[in-house]
This record gives C-alpha cells, structure tokens and sequence, in this order.
C-alpha cells in the first residue's frame, strides 16, 4: 500500500509547501537490507555511575560488532545511536548526568538515529528510590521517543534481576533496536526474562536450520513473514486457507518452502501441520500464528456469527493447534524439541482497544494471556512463546479503511506514518531467533509509538 | 448391438511378462490441479501456459519444489495454438521449477494426461529419471482459431514472394469468403460426427436408459460435492482466478432435476435421443499435474508416497465403420491388461472411468457384461462382469467436474492416488480414459 | 490417326450390340479445357434441342473414340484434390482424381456435333470404376474415352460414357459413367430396356423401395462453396455447381453438390481399407444442394465382401447416394 501523503511531504514543490504550512512530515523509514550497516554513524554509549561495569560490558560487545563506540558525548559529532545503560540506577537523580549528555547529542543523530535505554525492571521488592529510577526508565524513554524525529526510534531493554547485560537476549534485543530491522518499533521497553537463548552464529542468517511454520502466509504481514523467516535462514511452511491457495503458492515458492493448504480452525489442522512439516522437512522449530480475520460491529449491533468467527480464527484456532503441538512434544521427534519458538500475532487494539471491535480485541487480548502462559510450557527445551502486535501497517485489510479515516490513523504514532508488513516480520523474525531465548512469554508491539494504548 | 468381431484383446498380450526382479517402482507423490472452469468463466483470458504454470506452481509450492531440477516434465494440450509448440517446457520456464528442468509436449487427446504419466512413469521405472511431473491443459475459451486453408496458402505465398507482381497475385487470390475464420471443432475429422453424436450411436446400441444416464449424473455431483465438504481437494488443488472448486458442480442438482433437460445428441435416431447436457460433460477450461518419482526421489526429500503406477494400456478401436463406438476403446485395453496382470475387473477397490459422457461409462460396462461382447470381441471365454458400483468415481468424475481434455488424465491418477492411499496399503485401483479417435488408456494404480 | 477395336478388358458394361463398337480413335493433343467444352455443349445443346422438338435426335453415337496421351497429373492440383476430399496426399492418384484427368476427354466427345444427347442439363445417374491398381503421379497415363449404349430411360435417354486409363499398354483404370438426358426421346426399338437399379435423379419412382435410412457411421458438412471448392480442384466449373444464380439458371434452387464429390468422398472414408485394386460404384438419388449436412453410413457390407456406403439427408430421410468400394 503506497502512502500518498508520506511521498508528498518528502518530495518536490509539496515539500516545501509541507514545510511552510507545518504539516506533520513523516520520513521515509530505512529498513534492513541483508549487508547494511548496523547504525548509520558512531554509538555513544552512555551510562550512569552505578552501571560502569555494565556500560563497558555492553560497549565491548558493540565493538565486537564493529561498531565505533564513543564512551563521552562530543558536541561536533554526528552519532548513529546513543545507548544509555541505567541498569544500575537507584535513585531518580542517578538518571541525570547521563541523560542530559545524551540530550546534547539529540539535535545532530543522524536520520534513523536509534536511542537505546538498557535497564531493570521497577518491582514491588525494589526500594522506593530503585523502583522510582527504573520506573522513570520508562517513562522518560516513552517520552523521548515521541520528541525523535527522522526515522529515530527510541526503545528500551529492560532486563530482569540476575540477568547479566551480555545475556543473549539482551544483546539480541539491543541489536534489533539498533538496527533498521526495528524501523516501525518506537517508544517500546521490552523485557528480558532470563539469560537463556543463544547467540547466532551467523547474525544475517539466525534461523538457518529452522523449521517455521506460517499460517495465514498467503498475503500481508503473513507474506512478509515468510519472505523475512526465510531470509534469516529458515525453511518455511505458508500455511493458509485453501481460499488463498493460488496466492500461498507464489508466497511459498518465492521462499522456496513449501505450501499446505488448511482452516486453521478445523480439529485436525494441529496434526495436519505436523504431518506435512514433518514428513516434509523432519522438525518443526517455529510456530507463527499469523493467521486472523477481522468482523467489526460496536458490540451492540454484533451478530454472534461475527463474534464466534472472529474468536474462532484468532484464538481458538491457535489455543487448539498449540495444544496439538505440545501434546506431540514428547511422542514424536523433532516437534518443538530444540529451543522451539511460538510466536503470534496480537494488535494494539488487544492492548488499547478499539471502538467496534470487541471481538478483535478479545481475541488479540486473549492472544497476550495465551503467549505468557504458553512460555512456561516451552521453557524445559530453551523455548518460548511471544507475541507481537501490530499498529497500523500498510495491508489489504487497512486499505479498506475509507481514506480520511486512514489518514488520520497513519499519522497517530510518533513516526507519523503507517508500517509495512515487512516491519511486522521484523519483529516476529527477532522473537523466533534464538537470541530471544530469555523473552518469555512478553508482547513486543510494532506501532511506531501509536498515541492510543500502552 | 452390431455384432462384428474385430479387435481382440489376444493382441495386446505380452510374452514376457514383468519379474519380480524387473524395473524399479515409480511412484505418485500427489498432484495439483487448478479448479476447472466452464469455457467462457473466470478462465476466458487464461491461456493454456498460463493455467499449466498455475497448476506447476501450485505442486512445486505443496511439495517444496521450488528452484528444484525435476527429472522431466511432460503436459499437454488438446486444443492447441501453433505459438505454443513447445507449451510445456514454457510453462516450465515460467514456473518455479528450476529451469534446467526438461520438458516434452504429449498430445493424446482426451488420453493426454494419462499417456503422460505412463511415459514418465515408464522412464522412472527405467532409472533413466527420478522424478517427473506429468500434466496436462485445455482452454475451450481461448481455442486456437486458424484463418481459412485458402487465406493462410495466399499469406504464406506473400511471405514468399519476390517482386510485387508475385505479392499482387498472391493476393489477388484471397477472396472475401476466406477471410472466415476457421475454430476448432469436437467432430471428428473422419467422421465429421461430434463426440456427442458418436456416442449416441453407442449408447443406441447398448440400450443404455436415460434414467440410468441421469443417475450416474447426479451421483457424479453429489460424490463430489461430498467430497469437498471433507476437504479432499485441499491437498489436490489450487485455486485459480479466484476460483475455488469446478464450476461445473451442481450440488443440488437431483436425477428430477436431471430429467427435465431436453436431450442434445442422438435426436436424429431412430431410437429415443437421452443425452442431455446434464449426462453429457461440459466445455472446461483448466490444467492438472502429478509428481512422480522413484521410491528413493520420494523418500530422500520426506515426501509421500500415495500410489504405484504399476501398469497401462492402450488400445484403440475402429470407429469409422460402424465396428466399434468412438469411446469404447477403454473396455479393449482393460481386459489386456487385466491378462497381463493376471487381474480379473473385480480385483480392484476402486474404478476410475472417465464419464466423458455419463452413458460412455455406462456402455463399458455394459460390454464388460455382455457375453458376445466379450467372446466375440474381446476374445474372451466367459464376460469380465460386473463391477460394484459403489466403488466406481467415488469421489465424483467429468460430469461434475468437468473436463478440460488434456487435463482429465492428470486429475484421475491424483485423485485416485489418493484415496487408494486412504484405503491403505495394497489396495488397488483401475483407470480407464475415452479418447477421440477411437482411443482410450487404462492403467493400474495401487496403494504403496 | 489411328483405329483400334474397343478393348474389353475389365469390361464390365457389355456392349455387344453397339453398331459403334468398331471405332475410329482420334488422338487429341491434350486434355481439353472443360470451360470451352462446356461453352460449346450449350451451344450444342441449343441445336440439339431444337432438333429433337423437330422428333429428328440421332440415335446414333460418335464412332470414334477420343485419345489422349502423356497425361499427367499435376502435383499442386493433386494435393489440393487429395486435401479437400479426405485422401492422403500420398502419390498415388486416388480413383476419383483419376476419374477427373480423364473426365475432360469424356466430354470432348460428348460436345461433338454428331452426339446425338444435349451436354447442358445432362444428369449424372451412375459411376462405376475398376482400378486395377491406383496410378502414380509423373506417371504418363493414356487416356481413351467412347460413348456407348444409349439406351431409353423412363424420362429421356441414357448414356454411357466409357474412359479407360492406361499405362503402359496396361488398362489400370476404367471408369463407365452413365447419364442421363431428360426429356429426350430416342425412336422406338432402340435399345428399349431401360435399366431399372440406375437412379431416376428425382427421387422414388419407378416402384424403388423405399429409403429407410441406416445407423449412420459419419456426416459431412458440405458449406455453400463446396462445389466452386470441388470445382478449383477438379476443374468441373458446370454452372450447377457453382453458385445459386447459375444453378437457377439450369433449373435447381440451389447450387448442387458434384456427384463426384460426395461419392469420392465416400472413396475416402473407406480409406486404406480398399486397398490398391477395387471395384467402386455409385448410384446418385436426390441430388445434394448446396450448403447441406449429409448423413452418411460407411461400412463394411458383408454380402458384398467390401463396404457398402450411403448418403442421405439426416432431417427428411432423401436418400442422394449409395455405392460399395468392393476390393479385389
């Protein structure tokens, strides 16, 4: 789906106008090309007193990425990303020195410049003072955020207590933030877990081996998933209705996977995609329940049909195709025995609402529930489950969305536009990588920020 | 009937039959077939390389096929333009396959996709290949239309000619009446007679009811119709141009409903016409392919194994006389390779019989009924008998489905695969495919 | 100039009391153009009518036979011939093509002053041809036409136009076609019987059976230019064929069907089963008027030991032909 708008504010006599009226002037994001530099210019990593240890552990591993990392803020230079490791802030006040260097280096980031927060959690054993450092953690890094401009995203890593800062996932995480792989990821504190997953060994190709299943693969984010997964490595079964089967085709021998046509939602589809994937390609690793449709009705004109169905594709379907699989963990070799990942979608509207659509939203809110629960169930083999949800992204399904209305929707989130499903597939591509390993069971939304919600 | 013994079936018998030692099995992976549209639907702009690169797409992406080098492909088309001489292994070129993957044009008639996979099968057989996908397409909507033979002489003489005196003179030939164009035709060209009115002859001649045509019919659909219901065709199917399943099924369609249609062939009789439109098969448009393969091929790659093409035959029959119907050569090439296979008709679990028209399957088995039939013609001691009816194109055929020629081939063989590997190991299932110029090809599938 | 006796081989139209048997051969230098025969018999035609109205036609025919030496066939014309009636463009001249070599010489003599029956309007009743074995093409063919038994029919006089093909001294091929003149009257005594199995050309007359057509075998959709198509490739441009005005002009509705074409297409149908010596005969009914769908049976005819083949119109039930290809 092509943004008009974003074309015309950046190009041409529209621009300047653009520029003269004040309109809102979204930039074009960078994404992740296979090769691309990690950031766009040098990394300052900044820290508070507290966290030295932890800030030379972090910009040791950037080095190792063969970033140049500056450790002090010098005013002439023009940084890729700025890293702020709080890990070890315990007063509010610890925040200060840090921040405010990092503020004199905001107005020169370069374009899809990255500010990093890396912290701890705010929990009820923390002291007051601790726990109001890292809640403030949050809370300034969703504010900055909304203040970047030019493609910048501000996110933060918020890893638990006992988890070092060189655990996988928090590196992995860091990776993705500062990288373009995040583009449509803004204003989001993600959370590690536990030390657990792995490194890559290949950080282009991190799912070379794996075996991923993608339901609802024929079209939209779905598509993008399937093209990303298999771009990181892995070998990918589309799965969508039989409906779709012409467009699944092309999806699927574009990634040079293979195609199942199957209703998620009927009572053999867990063992279906266990039969082919097996027989297939002798493991299944990853799950990505993509698959969902949407039936909006403010709740008092729904028909049950519109709200059985939508339950049933979003949620039911996943809830008994997960119970399948689980279930065939311990009988049947190569199911989800090695560090398996289940990813699914949510939406914001799950987290946030949206007016008209109950239905969606129970489903989506009950995708976040399933996820955090069906971790736990994953952990005895290094796996996890995660959801991912999505804002507004660039679809078939949005492009219905009559144009004003679309409009405005674009422009509620700090980046000012839509995503691209590719940005989606980003995401989910990050949760179903083995450096996730220690995210268990958490919802990582790709919204750009969006003004509504969390 | 006419009783006029020609063809027996005592030539088709082999004095070396197979050992257990002998080739190699090959073997139906599955199939894929886009949905069959009735000629002028959603196919109309489809041409054939398009709908047959559809249906390659569609397999390569259910097996994983993509950027693989198949052992050979070879398809078909009945109806064919003269730009696609090379129709298959441009479909190829246009599909996911690698393409180092050869391809060869078959052309059988309505037997197309059958003689297809007999050939690949045969060649994996040999070891000379370990994988083939056989197929087959026909467009009735986008059919070749050629100018008149008077027309394309002038235009070829144009071409040749060296001087505008020669250029006037070709031209000067042309005449308004030559510049109709010429379509292609069902008739036969020896005969002039539609496939339609020839097998009003033959069913004249077996006595063959329309009451019994009409059931067939309707039982056609609802196995069909069924058969969807259960999901069947997912693993089997790709939708095309929005496309879903066979246009032609009628799910409600009822022998009452059936009865009332006006009958279209066989009204110059002196018997009562009774093939309608509903016993009769439609013009379609559409494109099937079977993956074929060595046991090993299949099992390297972790892919099923659904059935074994363990034996074919073809035979044909003259139909130019008055001898023999235009579409009964399938009841000759069935007992041939019944005795080569030491088979009797009903050592089979399921029957494949191509109802091109619901009567040509009923005058097959008719004959295989019929004691002088079989004495007589086939060269037999005793009938071959009946066959239980229940076990016959249970999941619906051509009626229902419709029939694209060259692609009727390629979803029998897929379809029957696999039910006979939903029956299980050892089951067995017999094919048998009418063809026009007195054509047919039966073959043998079992479940492995 | 040269004379010879009629030769009787492979006769098998006895002409024994024929004052004519004994004949004087006149060698023509070519085959002749049918266009100018055809302009010159309505010319004849005219005189002869009006002699006849006068009750003074001749009952006698030419005592000459005409020759032709060296024919050949042409390749181009062969193969058009070959592809419009079904044949296989092999070398081998199909009998019908034979017949339309020879066919011009037949009608030389049949436009000579001293024939005593009118060429225009003149109804093909009949065909019957041996070939011993089928000419090939380059092959020089000698051909002697004569005209014998003229003899009365019930609606005028009937003739048979004899035409023997050689090569090489060899009859290889002799075809006999009878006609008919209607409306001519011969005297009395002359050759009285009329021959009943020989068709009326209109229909069931004469106490004929009726036609009860049989299970048809084929059909052949003869459009509203298969005569000018017959025409081109056999060089008969006889105005009945040609179009509805010309047609109209000889007295039919419409354009009518050469006999030649449906019983040569006949030929064709029989196909390779004929072999390459045969015996090939017709008898035309109703004619076929052009554009038609003539239902046709071509089978095997037990009695006879070869095949047997009708014609007829599928919606009235006329029989047009019937004929058997008879191997030898």
């Amino acid at each position: 789906m092509t943004d008009t708008y974003l074309t015309l504010v950046n190009t041409g006599v529209t621009k300047t106008i653009a520029k003269r009226l004040g309109l809102p002037r979204p930039v074009p994001l960078r994404r992740h090309r296979p090769g691309q530099p990690l950031t766009g210019g040098p990394v300052l990593v900044l820290h508070d007193d507290a966290s030295a240890r932890d800030a030379d552990v972090v910009a040791g591993q950037l080095v190792g990425w063969d970033l140049d990392v500056r450790r002090h803020a010098a005013s002439a230079e023009r940084y890729g990303a700025v890293v702020l490791v709080l890990t070890g802030a315990a007063h509010p006040e610890d925040l200060s020195a840090p921040v405010l260097a990092a503020a004199g280096t905001l107005r020169s980031l370069e374009s899809a410049g990255r500010v990093v927060t890396l912290s701890r959690p705010a929990t009820a054993d923390d002291g007051p003072a601790v726990a109001a450092a890292r809640q403030g953690v949050d809370g300034l890094l969703r504010s900055l955020a909304k203040e970047l401009r030019a493609g910048a995203t501000g996110n933060g890593v918020v890893v638990a207590d006992g988890v070092p800062v060189d655990a996988p996932s928090v590196l992995g995480a860091l990776r993705f933030f500062l990288s373009t792989r995040s583009a449509f990821v803004d204003g989001q504190p993600l959370a590690v877990d536990s030390a657990g997953g792995a490194l890559p060994g290949d950080w282009d190709r991190p799912l070379a081996g794996r075996v991923a299943v993608v339901t609802g693969a024929a079209r939209g984010i779905g598509a993008a998933i399937a093209a990303t997964l298999a771009r990181d490595g892995a070998t990918v079964v589309a799965v969508d209705v039989p409906a779709a089967g012409e467009q699944l085709a092309r999806v699927a021998n574009s990634v040079h996977g293979s195609a199942l046509q199957l209703d998620i939602t009927a009572p053999d589809a867990g063992e279906r995609i266990l039969a082919h994937t097996l027989s297939r390609h002798g493991r299944l690793d990853v799950v990505v329940h993509n698959a969902g449709i949407t039936r909006d009705r403010l709740l008092a004109n729904m028909e049950p049909d519109r709200w059985d169905s939508v339950l049933a594709v979003n949620i039911a379907a996943q809830l008994r195709i997960d119970e399948a699989l689980l279930a065939a963990r311990g009988t049947r070799d190569g199911v989800l025995a090695d560090a398996p990942r289940i990813v699914s979608l949510a939406s914001t509207s799950g987290i946030a609402g949206n007016r008209g659509q109950t239905n969606y939203a129970a489903s989506k809110g009950g995708v976040i529930g399933m996820v955090r629960a069906t971790a736990p169930l994953l952990a005895d083999a290094g796996g996890t489950a995660n959801a991912v949800a999505p804002g507004f992204v660039e679809t078939e399904m949005t492009a219905r969305i009559p144009a004003l209305t679309r409009q405005v929707a674009r422009r509620l989130n700090s980046l000012q536009q839509g995503g691209q499903p590719v940005d989606v597939a980003e995401a989910v591509a990050f949760l179903a990588s083995p450096q996730a390993g220690g995210i268990l069971g958490r919802t990582l939304r790709v919204c750009g920020q969006n003004l509504v919600g969390a | 009937m006419t009783a006029l013994p020609s063809t027996t079936a005592q030539s088709g018998l082999p004095t070396d039959p197979p050992t257990p030692d002998g080739p190699r099995r090959a073997v139906v992976v599955g199939g894929n077939r886009i949905p069959f549209a009735r000629a002028g639907g959603p196919y109309v702009r489809s041409s054939n390389q398009d709908m047959l690169t559809a249906a390659l797409d569609g397999l390569v992406a259910r097996f994983g096929l993509a950027g693989e080098q198949i052992g050979e492909v070879a398809a078909g088309a009945v109806l064919k333009h003269s730009k696609d001489f090379n129709l298959t292994r441009e479909a190829v070129l246009g599909s996911a396959l690698a393409s180092g993957t050869p391809a060869y044009d078959v052309q059988m008639a309505c037997a197309t996709g059958m003689e297809t996979v007999v050939g690949l099968a045969n060649k994996i057989r040999l070891g000379q290949i370990d994988s083939a996908v056989a197929g087959g397409v026909d467009s009735t909507s986008d059919a070749p239309i050629a100018v008149s033979d008077p027309l394309r002489r002038a235009l070829l003489d144009l071409s040749r000619a060296k001087s505008t005196q020669a250029r006037l003179a070709a031209l000067a030939r042309v005449r308004p009446g030559h510049l109709a164009p010429a379509a292609p035709t069902t008739a036969e060209p020896r005969t002039g007679l539609s496939m339609g009115e020839h097998q009003a002859l033959t069913t004249a001649a077996w006595g063959i009811t329309r009451e019994a045509q009409d059931e067939l019919a309707a039982a056609s659909h609802h196995r069909l119709a069924a058969a969807y219901e259960r999901g069947f065709f997912d693993d089997l199917m790709t939708p095309y141009r929005g496309l879903t399943r066979d246009a032609n099924l009628r799910t409600d369609t009822s022998v009452e409903k059936l009865a009332t249609l006006k009958p279209v062939f066989g009204k110059g009789l002196d018997t009562p016409a009774t093939m309608t439109a509903g016993n009769s098969t439609p013009l379609s448009d559409g494109a099937s392919t079977v993956l074929l393969a060595s046991d090993a091929w299949a099992a390297e790659r972790g892919l099923p194994v659904l059935a074994s093409v363990v034996d074919a035959q073809a035979a044909a029959v003259d139909f130019l006389h008055g001898r023999e119907g235009l579409l009964m050569a399938g009841a000759y090439a069935v007992p041939r390779l019944l005795a080569r296979n030491g088979l009797t008709l009903q050592d089979f679990d399921l029957y494949e019989i191509h109802e091109a028209f619901a009567a040509t399957v009923l005058s097959n088995l008719a004959a295989w009924d019929d004691e002088r039939f079989c004495t007589e013609r086939l060269g037999l001691d005793k009938p071959l008998g009946t066959i239980d009816r229940s076990r016959l194109n249970v999941v619906g055929s051509s009626v229902a489905a419709g029939h694209p020629f060259a692609a009727t081939g390629g979803r029998i063989v897929a379809t029957l695969a696999k039910l006979l590997a939903e029956k299980g190991p050892g089951s067995r299932g017999l094919v048998s495919v009418c063809a026009a110029g007195g054509q047919g090809v039966a073959m043998i599938l079992e479940a492995a | 100039m040269t004379s010879g006796v009629d030769g009787a081989d492979g006769a098998d139209v006895p002409a024994p009391d024929d004052p004519a048997t004994l004949r004087t051969d006149v060698e023509l230098p070519g085959v002749p153009g049918l266009g100018g025969l055809y302009a010159r018999g309505v010319a004849a035609s005219a005189r002869l009518a009006a002699l006849s109205r006068l009750g003074r036609a001749s009952d006698r025919l030419p005592g000459v036979a005409y020759v032709v030496r060296g024919v050949r066939a042409d390749p181009d014309r062969l193969t058009a011939y070959q592809h419009l009636l079904g044949e296989p463009a092999s070398d081998a001249l199909p009998a019908g093509y034979v017949h339309v070599l020879a066919f011009p010489v037949a009608t030389a003599l049949m436009v000579r002053d001293d024939f005593p029956l009118p060429l225009a309007g003149m109804v093909h009743l009949a065909n019957r041809v041996q070939q011993h074995r089928a000419p090939v093409l380059g092959e020089p063919l000698d051909v002697r036409a004569h005209a014998q038994d003229l003899r009365r029919h019930r609606s005028g006089a009937q003739v048979d136009l004899v035409t023997e093909v050689r090569s090489g001294g060899d009859v290889v091929w002799r075809g006999v076609s009878t006609y008919l003149a209607k409306g001519v009257r011969l005297p009395a005594g002359r050759s009285g019987a009329e021959t009943p199995d020989a068709g009326s050309g209109g229909g069931r007359r004469g106490g004929r059976p009726e036609f009860v057509p049989p299970v048809p075998t084929g059909q052949w959709s003869l459009g509203a230019d298969a005569g000018r198509r017959y025409a081109a490739v056999s060089g008969d441009r006889n105005p009945i064929h040609l179009s509805r005005v010309t047609a109209r002009a000889m007295g039919f509705p419409r354009a009518i069907a050469h006999g030649m074409l449906t019983a040569s297409r006949a030929l064709a149908d029989v196909g390779r089963a004929r072999g390459d010596a045969f015996a090939w005969t017709v008898e035309f009914a109703k004619p076929v008027l052009l554009p038609a769908r003539v239902t046709v049976r071509v089978a095997p005819d037990l009695a006879g030991g070869g095949y047997a083949y009708t014609g007829w119109d599928g919606r009235c039930g006329a029989l047009h032909l019937h004929g058997t290809v008879v191997p030898r």
